[in-house]
C-alpha cells in the first residue's frame, strides 16, 4: 500500500484509538483477575480475611497442576506436527487405570498396607503407568500419524478423533461405564499444614510434588539437550532439520514418548487426587488440557503451564461461588475471552505458522 | 459444465415432465403415507385387539442398578408364571428390554426412546413396565401415551411425573400426557411422601440445618425440592440446594462450602453419587449424611462394588419405599420367600415392586373382562382400582396414577448392605 493512500487519522479516532490501546495492553489483565478480585473484595467485606478465596486458589492450582501435564502433551505435539492429538486425553485416562489396577490387583495394596508398601507400591504403578502410556502413545504415532505424515491435515486430525474413541471404549471394556471408587490411600483431603489459614491437603502436595520436578526435568530437557534441541529444529522447520541430520521420525516420535510419560504421571496423580477412576475422565481433561495449551500460546511448555494453572483456578472458584453446574460455562468464557484480547494465548504462539 | 447440458438437463420436455411426475409421484406416496398413519391412529385407540397379549419392560441392566432392575424382572416374571402366562382368554408374554447402554453406564434417552417406540409399534402390547429412573419416564411415557399403552412404574418417585405442586417442575405434567387422557401409574410413593419422611428423619436425628446438593435430573432436582420445602416446615434450615455437575472428577470446592450440620444428596449413585459423598464427608467430617432411594444399592453402599468407603458408613442413612420383609403382609412375605427359592438370601428389595407392577397389570386386563385385550379398558381399569389388597399392602390408585401406599422405610449401612432401621410415615402436608 502506498503512503499516500494512508487516510490521516482524524481527531475524532485518537480518544477511540487510545482507548484500544488500553484495552489491547490492560484488558487481558482486567479479565483475569476480575473473579478473584471481585471475591475478594466479597470476603473482605463478609469474612474480613481472604481465607476462602485462598483456600480456592491453592484447590485450584493444585487442580491446574495435574491439568498441565496433561497440557504439555497436547502441546508438545502441536508445537513438532501442529496437530491436535484428540488421543491423548484418553490415553492419560488409560494411565490412570493403569496405576489404579496395577496397585490394587497386581500388587493388592489397599487401606490396609502398610506406609512404606503404600508409598514404594504407589511409586512402582506411577512408573508402570508412564511406560505404558509412553509405549501406547509411540504406538499409535507410528500406526497411525506416521504414514500421514504428508496427508492432508484432516486425515491425522480424524484419525486421532478414531484412536481416542477405540482408546475410550477400551477404558469402558475395562472397568465399566460408571466411575470406579478408588481407595483413598493418601488420606488425600487430610491437611498437612495450615498457612495464613490456607489448608494445603496431601492431595495438593502429591500433585505439586509430582507436577513440579516433571515439568523442570521436561523444560530442561527441551532447552539444554541435544535431543531437545532437535525437538526444538524439527518444531521451526522439518526439513532443514532433516538437512542438518536431525532424524525428524525419530524424533517425532521422541516428543509423543515424553508426552506419554507425563501422562501416565497425571494419571496415577488423578485417580489418587479424584479418589476415583472412570473411562469418560480423558475426555474431560483433554479437553480442559486443551484449552489451557490454547490459552497459555500452542506449542508453548510454559504457556501450557500457566494456562492449565489459571484454569484449575478459575474452576475452583466457579465451583466455590457459583455451583460445578456453571464451571464448564466459566472456564470457557474466560478462554473465550482471553483469545479476544489475545489470539496468539497468554505468552504466545510457538509454532511453524505463528513463525 | 457447458450451457447446453444445463439446457438438456434442466428446460428439455422430457426432463421438466420426468420431474413433475416424479413430484407427483412423491406427493402421492406422502399422502398415502399420512393416510395409513391416520388409519393407524383411529386403531390404536380401540386398544391392541390382539388375541396374545405382551407385557414389555424397559429398565436399566447395565451400570449401578443393574441388580435392582435384574430383582425386578424376576419379581414380575414370578407373577406372570404364578398366572400361567394367560389372563381370562388372553395368553400373556413378557419381553425385557434394556433402557441403559454401556457407554452410558446408566439410562441412555435414546434407548429408552427406542425401546417405548418398539412397544409401540407392536399391535400384541398390553402394558409396558417401566422405566426405572424417573428422568427415563419422562421420556417414555409421552411416546407410550400417544400409543394409549397402559405404562406402570415399580420404582419412580419423582412428583411431577404424575402431579404439579412442590417439586414439579413448569408445565408438568400436562407434557407427558399429550393425548390429555393418563396412561400412566406407579406402585411406589411420590417424592412428595420421600421428601417428608426425609424432613421427619433429619428432624428426629437433631439436623438444625441441611445442605442439599441435586443431579440436577428430572428426579434429583425435584426430590430437593421437595425436601428444601419440607425441611423449612420442620425447622429445619435449608443453607443450600445446589446441582452438581455430574461428570465432574471431584466435588471439593463445592463441598467446602458446606458447614451445615446435615447432607442430602438428592441424586443417583450413577449420577457420581460416591464421589459427592466422599468429598463432603472429608470437608465437614462431623456432618450427618442421607440419601434417597437413588442411591439404595449396592454400587454405593458396597466398597467392594466402587461404592463409598466403610469408614463412611455409620454416617449415613437412606430412604427407601421398601419396607422390612416382616413388615408386609402374608401375601408378599411368601413371594420374597418364593424369589428366595430356598437360597436362605433375602432378595433385593426391588423385586416385590416387580412382582406388584405385573400384578397390577394382570389385575387390569383380568378386570377389563373380555376387553382385555382393549388398550383403553385396561388402562381404565387400572385407574379403578380401589382398597387392593395386595403384596405390598393395601392400596389404591388415585386420579393423577399415584398409589395410596405411603411407608417408607430407614436403611443404615452395615458391611456393604442396606440394613432396615424402621419405617417411618411421613405424610406431606
Amino acid at each position: 500500500m502506498e503512503a499516500a493512500s494512508v487516510p490521516a487519522p482524524s481527531a475524532g479516532s485518537r480518544p477511540l484509538d487510545a482507548a484500544r490501546g488500553f484495552l489491547q495492553r490492560w484488558g487481558l489483565i482486567v479479565v483475569l483477575l476480575i473473579l478473584p478480585v471481585w471475591f475478594g473484595i466479597q470476603d473482605l467485606s463478609n469474612d474480613g480475611n481472604l481465607v476462602r478465596l485462598g483456600n480456592n486458589l491453592m484447590a485450584g492450582l493444585s487442580n491446574g497442576a495435574i491439568i498441565a501435564l496433561i497440557a504439555l502433551g497436547y502441546t508438545l505435539v502441536y508445537g513438532i506436527i501442529e496437530l491436535i492429538n484428540f488421543a491423548h486425553g484418553d490415553v492419560f485416562m488409560l494411565g490412570s487405570f493403569v496405576a489404579f489396577q496395577f496397585w490394587n490387583v497386581v500388587l493388592g495394596i489397599g487401606l490396609g498396607s502398610s506406609v512404606p508398601a503404600i508409598v514404594l507400591g504407589l511409586l512402582l504403578s506411577m512408573l508402570v503407568a508412564m511406560i505404558v502410556c509412553a509405549t501406547l502413545n509411540v504406538m499409535i504415532e507410528r500406526v497411525g500419524y506416521r504414514p500421514l505424515r504428508n496427508a492432508p491435515k484432516l486425515a491425522p486430525l480424524i484419525t486421532a478423533v478414531g484412536f481416542s474413541f477405540i482408546l475410550q471404549n477400551v477404558g469402558l471394556l475395562w472397568l465399566g461405564g460408571s466411575p470406579r471408587s478408588v481407595d483413598d490411600l493418601i488420606k488425600a483431603q487430610d491437611t498437612v499444614f495450615t498457612f495464613v489459614g490456607i489448608s494445603v491437603s496431601r492431595a495438593d502436595l502429591l500433585a505439586f510434588g509430582v507436577t513440579i520436578p516433571l515439568v523442570i526435568a521436561l523444560t530442561t530437557f527441551v532447552a539444554r539437550s541435544r535431543l531437545g534441541r532437535a525437538m526444538r529444529a524439527t518444531a521451526q522447520d522439518p526439513e532443514a532439520a532433516k538437512l542438518m541430520g536431525i532424524n525428524v521420525d525419530t524424533t517425532i516420535a521422541l516428543t509423543f514418548l515424553l508426552g506419554g510419560l507425563l501422562a501416565g504421571a497425571a494419571g496415577l496423580v488423578s485417580a489418587l487426587y479424584q479418589t476415583n477412576v472412570w473411562f469418560f475422565s480423558g475426555f474431560q481433561a483433554g479437553l480442559l488440557a486443551f484449552t489451557a495449551a490454547v490459552m497459555g500460546g500452542i506449542g508453548n511448555l510454559r504457556g501450557a503451564v500457566l494456562g492449565a494453572l489459571i484454569i484449575g483456578c478459575i474452576g475452583q472458584i466457579s465451583d466455590n461461588r457459583f455451583g460445578g453446574e456453571w464451571t464448564a460455562a466459566v472456564v470457557f468464557g474466560y478462554l473465550v475471552l482471553v483469545m479476544v484480547f489475545r489470539p496468539q494465548g497468554l505468552i504466545g504462539e510457538e509454532t511453524r505458522e505463528a513463525g | 459444465m457447458p450451457p447446453q447440458v444445463v439446457n438438456k438437463l434442466g428446460s428439455n420436455h422430457f426432463g421438466g415432465g420426468f420431474v413433475r411426475v416424479r413430484l407427483f409421484a412423491i406427493a402421492g406416496a406422502a399422502a398415502l403415507a399420512i393416510g395409513v398413519a391416520a388409519c393407524g391412529d383411529s386403531n390404536k385407540s380401540g386398544g391392541s385387539g390382539s388375541k396374545n397379549l405382551t407385557v414389555y419392560s424397559s429398565l436399566p441392566l447395565q451400570g449401578a442398578s443393574r441388580v435392582q432392575n435384574l430383582a425386578v424382572i424376576s419379581g414380575a416374571k414370578l407373577r406372570l408364571s404364578q398366572a400361567g402366562g394367560k389372563v381370562g382368554e388372553f395368553p400373556v408374554s413378557y419381553k425385557s428390554l434394556d433402557d441403559s447402554t454401556a457407554s452410558a453406564g446408566t439410562w441412555d434417552p435414546g434407548q429408552v426412546s427406542k425401546n417405548a417406540r418398539t412397544a409401540a409399534q407392536d399391535t400384541s402390547t398390553i402394558a409396558y413396565i417401566g422405566e426405572f429412573n424417573s428422568g427415563a419416564s419422562a421420556v417414555s411415557i409421552p411416546i407410550l401415551n400417544q400409543a394409549g399403552i397402559l405404562t406402570v412404574s415399580p420404582s419412580n418417585t419423582a412428583v411431577g411425573l404424575t402431579s404439579s405442586g412442590p417439586g414439579a417442575d413448569k408445565g408438568e405434567p400436562a407434557k407427558y400426557y399429550p393425548t390429555g387422557k393418563r396412561t400412566y401409574v406407579r406402585v411406589v410413593p411420590r417424592d412428595t411422601i420421600q421428601g417428608a419422611a426425609l424432613a421427619t428423619l433429619m428432624k428426629q436425628d437433631g439436623c438444625k440445618s441441611v445442605f442439599i446438593l441435586n443431579d440436577k435430573g428430572v428426579y434429583g432436582a425435584g426430590l430437593a425440592k421437595v425436601v428444601e420445602g419440607q425441611a423449612t416446615k420442620q425447622g429445619i434450615k435449608v443453607d443450600g440446594n445446589e446441582g452438581i455437575d455430574p461428570k465432574a472428577s471431584n466435588y471439593r470446592s463445592q463441598a467446602a462450602q458446606i458447614k451445615s450440620d446435615c447432607f442430602l444428596f438428592s441424586g443417583t449413585t450413577d449420577q457420581n453419587g460416591v464421589q459427592v459423598y466422599k468429598d463432603v464427608a472429608a470437608a465437614n467430617p462431623t456432618a450427618k449424611l442421607y440419601g434417597p432411594d437413588g442411591v439404595a444399592e449396592a454400587a454405593f453402599t458396597n466398597p467392594a462394588k466402587g461404592g463409598i468407603p466403610a469408614s463412611l458408613a455409620p454416617r449415613v442413612k437412606v430412604t427407601v419405599a421398601t419396607l422390612d420383609p416382616k413388615s408386609y403382609p402374608a401375601a408378599g412375605q411368601k413371594v420374597l420367600s418364593d424369589l428366595a427359592g430356598g437360597s436362605g438370601k433375602t432378595p433385593d428389595p426391588y423385586a416385590i415392586y416387580g412382582y406388584a407392577a405385573m400384578d397390577l397389570v394382570l389385575k387390569s386386563i383380568k378386570d377389563a373382562g373380555s376387553k382385555g385385550n382393549d388398550r383403553q379398558a385396561v388402562i381404565d381399569q387400572a385407574f379403578k382400582i380401589q382398597g387392593y389388597r395386595s403384596v405390598l399392602g393395601t392400596y389404591s390408585i388415585d386420579a393423577n396414577g399415584d398409589t395410596s401406599l405411603t411407608d417408607y422405610g430407614i436403611y443404615t449401612i452395615n458391611n456393604g448392605q442396606l440394613k432396615f432401621d424402621k419405617a417411618i410415615k411421613a405424610q406431606s402436608n
